[in-house]
């Protein structure tokens, strides 16, 4: 048999193996560098802008006056809003899967949910624009504001694209999110529990809301802070819909208003960024969100990899 | 009586989840309705190799933009994956629990949980800023570090379900490691890994913001990787906003061109595993 | 004949648990060895230690000598070059399924380089034929390794073995997940290999280690309690535990 000297084979491993952890500390390096590049960007509007940053109504490139109070209620209010008009249709849909649906349905469903999971933000965004905006103008936002048009959160006028039209679109985004893992939790609730309950005569109903629903309460709320984060972090679709004014909430409260959304404030304002100041605050507004999402983003793991440690439980 | 409601609760409950259940697929059927009624109408030999008209003139086609769609892509894939896979074997076939392992792994997750956005702020700043015009290149950087997550999770989990008793047999026949790593345990699950690259694929073909501010967009041919470049996204984005009609409906068509590559893609890939294991569910 | 392997106080360890105490032994070359001993004793362990497959378990240690042809495999050579002279079967068969039957045959040597395509046909052939499953997939060499039936996949992982010129073939409990049909087959094959290479062969069925083997090791609780000729050890042990495992009033 022809050999190698096992000299060469040792080499080999060595280089490969080095080859891997060099790989992997690079990517590591990537991601350390995107943090450092946003807060040394930014450090200039933080200083300058200060507290008012956070608190301030005004956003003025040419008064050099930068508050994103506004784009940050914007997104908190759009993306928590979403998250709870999510969670009993997500809900709901998990229940429906693993208690009700014929087998063969099953198949089927997983898919739509991924496909919902799938399409691109832009095109969430073209529907909403074009679509929908028109038809909530006319059907909804008109009519309402007609009856009770008199009540701030409901005064006119209509433009269709608002920060409702917003929030609607980031429900029918973060469904898919919570429903893929509240699915997968429901469906893996022990079958000795289960059976218990059938054999004192529970209806299907009643074994998921005695047993299932409550052992797969952590991660679903795992995955609540997941649609959290990606709500936070939506761009396209939002940007599309909500119609990027100031003039929300502080303004006027109506929800038909249009408003914007840290993400699409800096979508909207940063390729045309000249002064220092303009682009470090954006650079700033980048630098909170990037700092709150990595906050959702590591709650929500941590809780995940504590639940598959105790085993689901 | 006490039975009678109990059971109408439960067929209550089930009705309820199944119409909630349709409302939520509702938006997705309406969705893909819209688009091949409001993009199959444009459609045409010329609307997809055609360069765009300025603003104000019909005419014209997507053909820059589709182009573009895939050089970015495959200049993404091209450093993404091979770095993805390298990182998905090094979890998987060598690291043991160590420091370092923990360190990569938080990285990874850390990364997978960024807004798209923030990638394309991220290279604007660092390559579009430096070199003072709107390059691909920093499109590339931006999309390839929103797929290496998907491709190192995908390839850590395929290859660690491969068997214990395959690794075994080749330690045994004293084969080095990177040889069995790669030739028997990588080939193993070259499914998965495959999978995970498709659907990283599809899942940048998707994402708008990170190219808003590095390509930025072009109304002619991609000239070089250094210069800006149309893509599907962009063109929908700013098409859709303009108001001209002639754009919006050309918007709409690209939406449809889009739309058959992301769902082709997803489905091929979702379907066969799904399948796989529907079967032993 | 001359001593294949000089094992000198063998210990070894999984963390803090001992599995190996103070073993001491000479195999012969071109023996067949059986190793026999109620679960736990340790007789996997021994056979691992021989090609330094013990140490791939994390927090394994092993201490003492193992040597072959005089030279200790644990401080004068590498450990793949160790492996690829002592050569393993395991209990459960496990050709790669991504190979085709005569692709598995070479593994060892493809992966290694350095041959050529007619060269590892040649050799395919070659082993295929000595543990007797060349008639049977000679028309079926491109099919899948894993496509066999579990008998077949154990002479193809033997076929593998042999391929690498092992001077000591390990085999644990190669039997033990075949029908008796199979195990019949198996068991000619390792009478025949003896002619060529060393074997240890570990077996929980008593029967099967008098029907193959020349000696026989018996091991109890990490020791070698007895360790002579197979017709010795059957007919008149010398040890009160040995009679009791092999008349079956234990483990």
């Amino acid at each position: 048999m022809k050999t190698k000297s096992s000299h060469f084979f040792n080499l080999q491993d060595s280089a490969f193996k080095y080859l891997l952890i060099g790989l992997s500390l690079l990517v590591v390096a990537l991601f350390a560098t995107i943090a450092y590049v946003l807060i040394d960007r930014s450090s200039y509007a933080v200083i300058n802008n200060g507290a008012q940053f956070l608190l301030g109504t005004i956003w003025d490139v040419s008064r050099e006056v930068y508050g994103a109070a506004p784009a940050i209620l914007g997104t908190v209010v759009s993306a928590s809003l979403a998250v709870l008009l999510a969670i009993p249709v997500s809900l709901g849909i998990s229940i429906y899967f693993t208690e009700y649906a014929p087998r063969r349905a099953r198949f089927y469903l997983s898919i739509f949910v991924d496909l919902l999971a799938a399409i691109p933000s832009v095109i969430y965004g073209i529907w909403g624009l074009w679509i929908i905006a028109p038809l909530i103008k006319v059907y909804v936002q008109q009519p309402i504001i007609g009856v009770i048009g008199w009540i701030p959160l409901f005064s006119g006028p209509a433009y269709g694209i608002s920060i409702s039209l917003a929030t609607f679109v980031l429900t029918i985004m973060v469904i898919p999110i919570i429903t893929s893992l509240s699915t997968e939790l429901l469906s893996r609730t022990p079958m000795s529990l289960k059976e218990g309950m059938n054999s004192l005569g529970a209806t299907k109903w009643e074994t998921v809301r005695h047993v299932g629903l409550p052992f797969a309460r952590l991660g679903t709320f795992a995955a609540i802070i997941l649609g959290l984060g990606r709500a936070f972090g939506e761009t396209m679709a939002v940007t599309m819909v909500i119609g990027n004014s100031y003039q929300w909430p502080f303004t006027t409260s109506s929800l038909f208003s249009p408003a914007t959304t840290i993400t699409s404030k800096i979508a909207s304002e940063l390729y045309e960024a000249f002064s220092t100041l303009q682009l470090s605050s954006l650079l700033e507004l980048s630098l909170a969100l990037l700092v709150i999402s990595l906050a959702i983003n590591i709650t929500s793991r941590v809780i995940i990899n504590r639940i598959s440690k105790r085993g689901f439980s | 009586m006490r039975v009678i409601s109990r059971k109408m609760t439960d067929r209550l409950m089930k009705y309820l989840s199944l119409l909630v259940t349709v409302a939520a697929i509702t938006p997705l059927v309406w969705i893909i309705a819209s688009i091949i009624s409001n993009g199959a109408s444009v459609l045409s030999w010329e609307f997809l190799t055609s360069l765009p008209k300025p603003f104000g003139e019909s005419g014209g086609g997507i053909g820059n933009a589709i182009l573009g769609t895939f050089i970015i892509n495959a200049l993404a894939s091209v450093w993404s994956i091979p770095m993805g896979v390298a990182i998905g074997i090094y979890l998987s076939e060598y690291d043991r629990g160590s420091k370092l392992g923990a360190v990569v792994r938080t990285a990874i997750e850390s990364l997978s949980g960024v807004p798209s956005i923030i990638f394309g702020v991220f290279a604007f700043t660092l390559i579009v800023l430096t070199v003072r015009h709107y390059t691909a290149l920093a499109a590339a950087l931006a999309l390839g570090l929103m797929m290496i997550p998907l491709v190192a999770k995908a390839t850590e989990e395929s290859m660690k379900v491969v068997s214990e008793d395959v690794r075994e047999a080749a330690i045994a026949l004293g084969i080095p490691k990177w040889a069995r790593t790669v030739k028997i345990v990588l080939s193993l699950a070259r499914g998965g890994v495959l999978s995970g690259a498709l659907l990283a694929f599809a899942r940048i073909s998707g994402e708008t913001a990170p190219l808003l501010f590095t390509a930025l967009f072009s109304f002619f041919w991609p000239i070089g990787l250094d210069q800006p470049m149309a893509t599907l996204q962009v063109m929908i984005y700013n098409y859709a906003l303009s108001g001209f009609s002639d754009w919006v409906s050309k918007a709409w068509g690209a939406s449809l061109i889009l739309m058959l590559i992301v769902l082709t893609i997803n489905v091929a890939v979702r379907g066969v595993t799904r399948q796989k294991y529907a079967e032993g569910t | 004949m001359e001593t294949k392997l000089e094992i000198k106080n063998l210990n070894a360890w999984f963390g803090e648990k001992q599995a190996l105490k103070n073993i001491n032994i000479k195999i012969l070359e071109k023996s067949v060895t059986a190793v026999i001993g109620p679960s736990g004793c340790g007789k996997s362990t021994f056979i691992r230690c021989i090609n330094r497959m013990h140490e791939v378990t994390s927090g394994a240690k092993v201490s003492g000598e193992v040597l072959l042809d005089g030279a200790d495999i644990y401080t004068s050579m590498d450990a793949m070059d160790v492996r690829r002279k002592v050569g393993m079967v395991f209990q459960k068969p496990n050709p790669f399924p991504n190979m085709s039957i005569a692709d598995n045959v070479v593994a060892g040597l493809k992966l290694l380089g350095g041959y050529k395509k007619e060269e590892l046909a040649e050799l395919a052939e070659k082993n295929l034929k000595a543990v007797g499953l060349w008639g049977e997939v000679k028309d079926e060499l491109k099919k899948s390794g894993a496509s066999l039936s579990g008998g077949q996949q154990q002479r193809l992982c033997i076929a593998r073995a042999l391929a690498m010129e092992p001077e000591v073939i390990l085999m644990d409990e190669p039997t033990s997940a075949l029908d008796p049909a199979s195990t019949v087959k198996i068991e000619e094959l390792v009478k025949r290999l003896k002619e060529y290479t060393t074997i240890l062969i570990i077996t929980h069925n008593v029967q099967q280690a008098a029907r193959v083997s020349d000696m026989t090791a018996f091991f109890y609780l990490g020791e070698l309690i007895e360790f002579s000729e197979t017709r010795d050890i059957f007919e008149a042990p010398k040890n009160a535990l040995t009679e009791r495992y092999i008349t079956g009033r234990f483990g």
